[in-house]
């Protein structure tokens, strides 16, 4: 079949529908999101958005033990979330394969961290991933990846970077499509019940230590299976320094090589566990070996315990002991890394640049968030409180000009962090600004927690309707989902009040009565949820529909001092100053209004 | 053969399309070709760059190594010189002069650097290359927006990756018919000014 060009995720998606995959669930995040939307759009596949990865995981797990293949799809600290699941269903195994994909974001360049999943996945739940270090091999991985676990009944995952599920490569397409069975579940009570009853079988003893030598057991099927797989090889070369290339790091050290100009020994590494023989082969007769991976030294360690058990001595340098220790891979890098080892010396210190004006994010000019960050701002202002922030557009809330939110950790922290500081006895009011996805990812058990413990704060829900950060999509207060566009949204103010919070409701565009509500309710005892209501501007405003009623806007400069307040701490990004006076660029306004109650002089109407 | 592109600019000025136009030129003449993008998330007005590879041979990384990229075509001028380091020594630059102040400079945080230091700092590296207002020619013609079809026209210019005829056409082709005769007009415009430059 001719060569197609295709994004790493559409590759994935692409692989899991050859290999006969009938349910995919995941939650979005960058770079991994845009695999379940290619999956949707394949016949005969039902995908959703789950409320959160470890839901994504078990709707793939429910499935799998009903003879269908599945896959769960995340961002690497998605799989935090998940890591509960991850820890049982890797004890019980699986029943058709079951492919978990966690793609991780070497550099943080879109994430709040980072993070090696590898150490999760494999040194921690011990199951086998693979790699890729192309798109091509991101395809063919995820389709081998389901037979593979249906042969070894293990769960198989896939750790692709950014530079993979981002990056657009020719695919060789296989095309043959993997059939698949009928539906059937057959209760397995000893494998898919974990809990700690005695095993009468196996002498009394307990399922979960039954469990955990089971999976034990399986690692050398999988080494074995490894030292066979299609994703391991040596180019081999002449010299005594040796390079191995996990993953991505293999295509940046083949660049590398290029430029270098020599032929190097090169091992290509692309599973975990490794091929302990074939690595041994590798290392026969060399002083030293440079090991190039994503982030952690996982395959570092491993080299390094491989020639300890094995009594083999020669200089393993790699992330842990030699390349600088955190962020992303590059050509650059690795060739600097040869350049260095061939000289006999250090990794060189990077030399600090100089820096260039960072362009940093903010909200759409008429977004509906930075009404209510202006809002909040205005009454933390007078009130002294803090505000505890969470994951999503109005993250960017906490830079400057903004400078509203005082945390971001991960999805759905905002609430519990908040009544903690009331707790501790922070003696100003505490509030949480939480997005609607992230509220029903893992904000709703917060909440809970905080009414239940008689918390007293004010938490506030931007709900516009749809996941905005990672492109918009539904969510369960959205009225689609990936399969029907009809579905009744779950209202999380009214959810709220069911709960037992005392609700208040305003729209973000009407920066007045914001800041009113957000005040009244801060002054009520308890947990009290404000319902900031708007749509997405950028999303919704598309579809001609918008939360607010369009009025023109401009400065007058006769009224305007200069004085820079609507940009000092607004910063919508249609006003800037010209020649000491506010200007409005009529081409990037789109007329929400919200400035108008930013300047205290009036010159903006 | 080995063609290795940089394209650096802001957020919505259509760094994609044109990545996504010299792209669909080389594949169908054949050729491997590998692409990423570094952008910010859903919002507005973040860097965008992208990176396009195109060779006969195995290409093995999406991104284009330091020092190795025959162009950077730079849609904003700051965003060209972010990403200078990536351009060969043999290679040419074209970049827009017209700037976009960041947040942090819009509130005093950063300076954005002046025109002429800009321009200096690029200079002052040994490169050659273009400077060209697009933004102001695609004003002219009517539309801020076209600033990516005049740099594409002038890369068709310095160029020869793909033939100039294929890649309008090609360009035309993933566009909706309303904005043909603009983006026609954009495409020659960009083409004249190198020529005016050369
Ligand atoms: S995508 Fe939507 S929520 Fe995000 S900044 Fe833009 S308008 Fe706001
Ligand atoms: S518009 Fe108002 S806030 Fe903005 S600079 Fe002028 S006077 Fe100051
Ligand atoms: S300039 Fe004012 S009216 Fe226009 S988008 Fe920005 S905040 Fe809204």
């Amino acid at each position: 079949m001719q060569a197609k060009f295709m994004f790493g995720n559409e590759a994935i998606a692409r692989g899991a529908f050859e290999a006969g995959v009938k349910v995919v669930a995941g939650y979005p995040g960058t770079p991994a999101t845009e695999i379940v939307d290619h999956c949707a759009s394949f016949p005969g596949i039902y995908a959703e958005w789950s409320s959160n990865e470890k839901h994504a995981f078990e709707v793939a797990g429910g499935a799998c033990l009903t003879n269908q293949r599945a896959m769960a799809v995340m961002k690497h600290n998605g799989t935090n979330a998940a890591a509960d699941y991850l820890m049982h269903i890797n004890f019980t195994g699986v029943k058709a394969g079951l492919v978990l994909i966690s793609a991780d974001d070497p550099g943080g360049l879109s994430s709040q961290c980072e993070e090696d999943t590898r150490i999760l996945i494999h040194t921690y739940a011990h199951l086998p991933m693979f790699d890729p270090a192309n798109v091509q091999e991101a395809y063919q991985m995820t389709k081998l990846a389901f037979d593979l676990s249906e042969k070894t009944e293990l769960v198989f995952a896939i750790r692709p970077v950014m530079r993979i599920n981002h990056a657009g490569g020719m695919v060789e397409c296989q095309g043959s499509i993997t059939a698949g069975k009928p539906p059937e579940f057959v209760p397995d009570r000893s494998r898919f019940v974990m809990s700690a009853v005695v095993e009468k079988e196996y002498g009394g003893e307990l399922r979960p230590k039954m469990r955990h030598r089971w999976l034990n057991n399986k690692q050398a099927e999988l080494k074995a299976i490894m030292e066979e797989s299609p994703f391991n090889w040596i180019d081999s070369s002449e010299g005594d320094i040796g390079f191995v290339g996990c993953g991505i790091g293999y295509a940046f050290l083949k660049e590398a090589e290029k430029i270098y100009g020599q032929s190097l020994p090169i091992m290509k590494l692309g599973t975990l566990p490794i091929p302990e023989k074939k690595t041994l082969e590798f290392l026969k007769g060399l002083k030293k070996v440079v090991i190039f991976e994503e982030i952690e030294p996982v395959v570092e360690r491993l080299v390094k315990q491989l020639c300890f058990e094995n009594k083999i001595s020669l200089d393993i340098l790699g992330r842990e002991s030699f390349l600088p220790k955190e962020g992303e891979l590059s050509t650059n890098l690795v060739l600097t890394a040869v350049q260095a080892v061939f000289a006999g010396k250090d990794y060189p210190a990077p030399a600090q640049g100089k820096y260039i004006p960072a362009r940093t994010r903010t909200q759409c000019g008429g977004c509906s968030h930075r009404g209510l960050l202006f809002a909040m701002k205005e009454v933390v202002r007078k009130n002294g409180g803090v505000v505890t922030g969470d994951i999503g557009c109005h993250d960017a809330g906490t830079f400057e000009p903004m400078k509203l939110q005082a945390t971001i950790y991960c999805m759905g922290s905002s609430i519990p962090m908040a009544y903690g500081i009331q707790k501790a006895g922070f003696d100003k009011p505490v509030y949480a600004l939480i997005g609607d996805s992230t509220f029903f990812h893992n904000g709703l058990t917060g909440l809970a927690s905080a009414i239940f413990n008689k918390a007293n704060i004010t938490v506030v829900i931007g709900y516009n309707s749809t996941t905005a950060m990672t492109g918009f999509q539904p969510h369960a207060a959205s009225t689609n989902n990936l399969m029907s566009k009809d579905v009744k949204p779950i209202n999380p103010g009214e959810l709220a009040a069911a709960m037992g919070a005392k609700v208040f409701w305003c729209n973000p565009y009407n920066v007045e009565d914001t800041i009113r509500v957000i005040t009244e309710a801060t002054q009520e005892e308890g947990v009290k949820v404000v319902v900031a209501e708007a749509l997405c501007y950028l999303k919704f405003g598309r579809e001609g529909k918008i939360s607010y009623q369009p009025v023109p806007v401009a400065v007058d400069i006769d009224v305007c001092n200069g004085c820079g307040i609507c940009i000092r701490t607004f910063g919508c990004p249609a006003i800037t100053l010209v020649a000491d006076k506010a200007r409005i660029d009529e081409s990037a306004c789109n007329k929400c209004g919200v400035c108008i109650h930013v300047c205290k002089r009036g010159a903006i109407k | 053969m080995k063609f290795d592109l940089v394209i650096a600019g802001v957020g919505g000025q259509g760094n994609i399309l044109a990545t996504q136009v010299i792209a669909q030129c080389a594949i169908d003449a054949g050729l491997n070709v590998a692409n990423t993008e570094t952008k910010g998330a859903a919002q507005r007005g973040g860097s965008v760059t992208s990176h396009l590879r195109i060779s006969d041979e195995t290409i093995f990384s999406p991104l284009v190594p330091h020092g190795q990229a025959d162009i950077l075509l730079g849609l904003e001028p700051l965003e060209a010189f972010r990403h200078i380091a990536l351009l060969s020594s043999n290679g040419k630059y074209i970049i827009n002069t017209a700037p976009v102040p960041t947040i942090l400079s819009n509130i005093k945080i950063d300076t954005y650097p002046s025109q002429e230091q800009l321009l200096a700092d690029i200079q002052q590296r040994n490169l050659t290359g273009y400077f060209i207002n697009a933004t102001q020619e695609a004003k002219n013609i009517g539309d801020a927006l076209l600033v990516n079809v005049v740099m594409l026209g002038a890369f068709s210019k310095v160029s020869n990756i793909v033939g100039d005829n294929v890649l309008l056409a090609k360009l035309l082709s993933l566009v909706d018919e309303r904005y043909h005769q603009a983006d026609k007009l954009a495409f020659e415009c960009g083409r004249r000014l190198i020529r005016l430059e050369g």
